[in-house]
């Protein structure tokens, strides 16, 4: 197949994907910081992927193309995986946290925040799973730390 | 004529779409071992599988018996009653995709010359079977509580695979007689 002129090429996107993997991913603590952060890399407005680093070093497209399969690929992850992991990657975010754990707990119950981490995918019925099960280890975890609070 | 060239039309795009999608998550699926190291949650390379872990995450035990062994009352009743909510979801979404399929099929089989009716006798019965069950499952699943969702993952899989079959049986182009009256 020919490739376009724009098109990524499959070798660039190998190596930013690398590149993303090595210098930014495994410096988070869990697969629940990179979703996380993978999401916030995806401007609200356009729904595109942006990061100065990669593209500097690779080019726009393949930027965006890395971002957003990397995305998705930490997002379905996480939304297939069994309910008692994604309440241990909760509580090891939480733990590594930016906010106080009541205050995050207490907001993310509030306003659900967690629905704008779902990538652009194709199935619907994947990211109703991811949103649903966040809410159910959201509930464990806010019981865990009332009770931790009672002793 | 004009009308069932904008049906055919509108089937084909339906189909279409469908096709897409299915292929589209077939490809994600491919390639991404660079992501599992250090990832504590497996993500599945293969579509089937990753369609399996699905259905096994919705309706299988593992998620109940750890809420049921760890959790107070009330987050066993908010999981029930999501997971009531997604079971019901997927359920929608197998009878569109089923109904889709076979809106397509009857367009194209109404425009051709070479019925084969028993064929479409047997479709015709695969198709209403198929929402009987699907009918059924939903009226467990609504009905019959926590009962209900434990070990259905057997069930949908197959419900699943009923559909995939059922659109490859309509989509075979020796289902579809080429010569048709559309000029």
């Amino acid at each position: 197949m020919e490739q376009r002129p724009n098109q990524p090429t499959s070798v660039a996107v190998e190596h930013a994907l690398r590149d993303l993997q090595n210098r930014t991913l495994a410096n988070l603590d869990g697969d629940f910081a990179r979703l996380i952060y993978l999401a916030s890399t995806r401007d609200y407005n356009s729904g595109r992927y942006a990061h100065d680093g990669l593209s500097f070093r690779f080019t726009e497209p393949v930027a965006e193309q890395v971002l957003a399969e990397a995305h998705r690929e930490v997002f379905v992850s996480l939304a297939l995986s069994p309910l008692k992991i994604l309440v241990a990657q909760l509580e090891q975010y939480i733990r590594s946290g930016c906010a106080s754990p009541g205050e995050l707990l207490a907001t993310w119950h509030e306003l659900e925040p967690f629905r704008i981490l779902a990538p652009e995918y194709g199935d619907p019925i994947t990211v109703q799973l991811f949103i649903s099960n966040i809410r159910v280890a959201l509930a464990i975890v806010r019981a865990s730390c009332r009770e931790h609070q009672r002793h | 004529m004009s009308e069932a060239l904008i049906l055919l039309a509108i089937g084909f795009l339906l189909v279409a779409s469908l096709v897409y999608l299915l292929r589209r998550r077939e490809a994600e699926a491919d390639d991404r071992s660079w992501l599992q190291e250090g990832n504590s949650a497996r993500p599945s390379v293969e579509f089937e599988d990753r369609q399996k872990e699905q259905l096994d995450r919705i309706f299988g035990r593992e998620d109940w018996d750890f809420i049921r062994n760890g959790t107070t009352r009330p987050v066993q009743r908010l999981f029930l009653k999501e997971r009531k909510g997604i079971a019901l979801s997927w359920l929608s979404q197998l009878r569109s995709q089923a109904r889709a399929g076979m809106d397509f099929h009857v367009t194209r089989v109404r425009a051709s010359e070479e019925l084969e009716p028993l064929a479409e006798l047997r479709l015709a019965i695969d198709y209403y079977a198929f929402l009987a069950k699907c009918g059924l499952i939903a009226a467990l699943v609504l009905l019959g509580g926590p009962m209900a969702l434990r070990g259905m993952a057997g069930q949908a899989e197959s419900l699943s695979n009923n559909l995939r079959g059922m659109l490859r049986a309509s989509l075979k182009p020796q289902a579809f007689p080429q010569k048709t009256r559309i000029p």
